[in-house]
């Protein structure tokens, strides 16, 4: 019971995650591209193409005020034929390239969550994010880099030698919209934290294995790290062909995920669940979404499908997937923090995305 | 003794329950309902040039597409400087990885070829981390003097496939174009791409215009002249640049038109006896309807796209305020109840909201609000912001923005409908009363 119940206070640490990157597409992805190469043949519209250039000519002489002529009514669309050829092109492509992808993808800088949080001191300021946390705007000459590092700083004691690098700085976020009109609001509010300080986790009982892993892989030399993640692709690859990760699942049974550990993935993928770029119908459309992952936590991409949605239409509902669907592959690819002694109980999960709170803000 | 088993019998069921509430049935299931509303970062390198020519259309073209899908403030370029790799032709494959790697979420690619005047346009929209292509490639044939429209009209592709939404970029802008200083103003029409290129002037200066407004098709605009002394409404072909009066010269003051969707009657404002009513008018026949007959003033009126309803601006509560009625006239509703002044309602043309413009303790505000009254919510705060205008797909208003002192002059500014992305539309001169046309075919 008391694990029950406290179980929740206590998040899990984090995992050492072994940067694996699964870049297959599964024969079903590949249905979906060739299906929708198919599509094309239906003509949008009728193209009225000869027209435009008929009338071109005739109305130049008209004065010089003189808009619609010139302009030439593209022709809506026609399937362009390239299509077919592409249907090869994506698949021997991808592999080779898995390795350079893997730097990039390192994890964000995650520090936020224990600091008590104050509303920004100054005024609400318009800014390009709105978050669940505010971030303050970072120092006027920092560099907001579109390629999140992590900060590498020396290591005593290493053996071999690291570049120096700053992290990338959080991008100044506030937490609802900013207008002209309310900004400035609330500035009166007091010093009070917006948010309680979440407890401290226990102090760390001693445990060896892990730390041992985690510590050392930053370590490695970039080069290394490259030479290994070819190896990495190409066993991945025997595994999968050989379908191995199925037939291995571990034991279906084993204690349920904490509620801790489910927010903490929750808020893992809230983090890269952007609806700014959402129409206002498929801000209104819930979506449910399932994925499996990987043991080390990465979502296996031609697993990820939609299973349901309300509350929109279809277009709406394939614009709020394809918003879930980037939020899972972009937080999951460096893979999700989850207990590995769990994983037949996160290896499919089931995401609901629910907009209604970011509609409001 | 008993009273303890019991105590123990109880706890070993509540634990059981607890067990049960636990235990996973299925796969796990998470809901989340918090998310990050940031711009969608995305990249448009440089379209392929399939013939010697084309090289010049090819860089302008990816300049004008991310030109406007960042002027959303829905996206945000990655710069090419972060590009990895360069796309060498339109049929290669697509290294994603590259693009993962700098974080681009979208991108667009493209050629461009031309032959004699013919441009040829062909692009695809991929989405970089499901490694995919967003829809189907496409391919627009123009001439070269075109080439602005076809990226306007890549871009509104890109913009829907991504957003769900119709595109707004292949339209255009009719205004009233201001130079001079505050008390000699000279006003023209002038007609421009939403972005702000290809300024067109429709009138010369000689007499004062006011509030031009487009058909439903675009190709013509109702406009109020005082070209005879008293405002009449005029209607004016775009393409031919031809116009003519519409109202009768009757000693009647008629202002404030707009067009019904059906593009072939207008409702406007006539002031006869000092009173000002609602009126409808055929073009073709000129035959006149009156809607309203209060002794109040009531103006500004617009439709909504169906057809069916009309809002306009009166003040027959005492204060000036929003009402809607059946378009053939009968009981008006009203529909704004907060504090200070309503005016220029406008219609979305998605029927949902209504754009108007507040004055409020000595600030003039654009907002929005439900086409029953609710929601209402401010968009801007100034000294004197009017005359809001929907864009195409209803997710953008243009409006006017005139600046305090007698140096101050009259911009174009544009705003999302949540409030986000203000900023101001480029034209040569000062202008005011902005009128968004449909989307371009």
């Amino acid at each position: 019971m008391g694990w029950v119940v406290f179980g929740a206070w206590f998040p899990s640490e984090p995992l050492p995650s072994n940067v694996q990157q699964v870049a297959l597409i599964s024969s079903e992805q590949f249905e979906k591209l060739s299906q929708q190469r198919e599509a094309p043949q239906v003509a949008p519209e009728p193209a009225p193409l000869n027209e435009p250039a008929e009338v071109q000519p005739a109305p130049e002489p008209a004065p010089q005020p003189d808009p619609e002529p010139e302009i030439t009514r593209p022709e809506p669309v026609k399937p362009a034929e390239p299509d077919p050829q592409v249907t090869e092109l994506p698949e021997p492509q991808p592999e080779p390239e898995v390795p350079i992808e893997l730097p990039s993808a390192a994890e964000e800088p995650d520090v936020a969550s224990l600091v008590p949080q104050l509303r920004p001191e100054t005024a609400p300021r318009p800014v390009d994010r709105v978050a669940p946390e505010p971030v303050a705007p970072p120092e006027p000459d920092t560099k907001i880099d579109d390629i999140v590092q992590p900060e590498v700083a020396p290591e005593e004691g290493a053996e071999t030698e690291q570049d120096v690098q700053e992290a990338t700085a959080r991008e100044a976020a506030n937490d609802r919209i900013v207008t002209e009109e309310n900004e400035g609001e609330d500035v009166a509010a007091s010093a009070a934290p917006a948010v309680s300080k979440r407890p401290k986790t226990r102090p760390a009982r001693p445990q060896p294995e892990p730390q041992v892993t985690e510590a050392a892989q930053p370590a490695e030399p970039a080069e290394t790290q490259q030479a290994d993640a070819a190896d990495a692709v190409a066993d991945a690859l025997a595994e999968a062909l050989a379908g191995g990760a199925d037939v291995e699942a571990p034991e279906p049974s084993g204690p349920p995920l904490t509620l801790g550990e489910k927010d903490a993935l929750r808020v893992e993928v809230s983090r890269c669940w952007n609806v700014g770029s959402l129409s206002t119908d498929a801000l209104k459309t819930t979506v449910v979404v399932s994925v499996s992952l990987s043991q080390d936590g990465t979502p296996d991409t031609g697993s990820i499908r939609m299973l349901s949605s309300t509350g929109g239409s279809s277009t709406a509902a394939k614009q709020a997937y394809e918003a879930a669907r980037r939020a899972i592959i972009r937080c999951g690819s460096s893979g999700f923090q989850l207990p590995p002694e769990k994983y037949s109980q996160w290896r499919d999960i089931e995401m609901t995305f629910n907009p209604e709170r970011m509609r409001i803000k | 003794m008993r009273k303890i088993l019991a105590a123990l019998l109880i706890g070993a069921a509540a634990a059981a329950g607890a067990g049960a509430a636990m235990a996973q049935d299925g796969p796990l299931r998470i809901e989340i309902d918090q998310g990050v509303i940031e711009p969608l970062p995305y990249a448009v390198p440089d379209f392929v040039p399939e013939t010697p020519v084309a090289a010049e259309y090819a860089a302008q073209i990816a300049r004008v597409i991310a030109a406007d899908l960042s002027g959303t403030g829905l996206f945000r370029e990655v710069p090419a400087s972060a590009h990895i790799s360069k796309i060498t032709g339109f049929d290669n494959p697509v290294k994603y990885a590259d693009w993962k790697a700098v974080n681009a979420q979208a991108l667009v690619t493209g050629a461009v070829s031309v032959n004699g005047n013919q441009l040829t346009v062909r692009f695809r929209g991929h989405d970089v981390f499901a490694e995919k292509e967003l829809g189907t490639g496409l391919q627009f044939n123009g001439t070269t003097d075109g080439w602005r429209r076809m990226a306007h009209k890549v871009a509104d592709a890109i913009y829907s496939r991504i957003t769900g939404e119709s595109g707004y970029f292949d339209s255009r802008v009719v205004y009233v174009s201001e130079s001079g200083p505050k008390n000699d103003r000279r006003k023209r029409l002038a007609v421009m791409d939403y972005d702000g290129a290809n300024v067109q002037y429709l009138t010369n200066s000689a007499s004062i215009v006011l509030a031009p407004r487009f058909s439903p098709t675009g190709d013509r605009v109702l406009y109020t002249s005082y070209e005879s002394g008293f405002p009449q409404i005029h209607v004016l072909d775009v393409g031919q640049v031809q116009r003519k009066v519409l109202s009768s010269g009757d000693g009647t003051m008629s202002f404030a038109p707009r067009f019904a969707p059906d593009g072939r009657t207008i409702v406007y404002s006539q002031t006869q006896g000092g009173n000002t009513d609602l009126f409808s008018m055929d073009i073709n026949t000129g035959a006149k309807t009156r809607l309203t007959s209060a002794p109040s003033i009531e103006t500004a009126p617009s439709f909504s796209p169906d057809g069916s309803q009309i809002v306009f601006e009166s003040d027959r509560s005492g204060s000036q305020q929003l009402y809607v009625m059946p378009a053939g006239g009968g009981e008006a509703r009203r529909i704004s109840f907060g504090q200070g002044r309503y005016g220029t309602p406008v219609w979305s043309p998605r029927g949902d909201m209504i754009a108007f413009t507040k004055q409020n303790k000595g600030r003039f505000h654009i907002g929005v609000m439900r086409t029953d009254g609710s929601e209402e919510r401010l968009l801007t705060a100034s000294f004197l912001d009017e005359g809001p205008t929907w864009a195409p797909n209803g997710r953008v208003i243009m409006f006017t923005r005139e600046s305090q002192g007698s140096a101050g002059r009259a911009l174009l500014y544009s705003v999302d409908i949540t409030g986000r992305n203000l900023k101001p539309v480029k034209t040569p001169d000062g202008a005011s009363d902005p009128a968004w046309s449909p989307l371009q075919n």
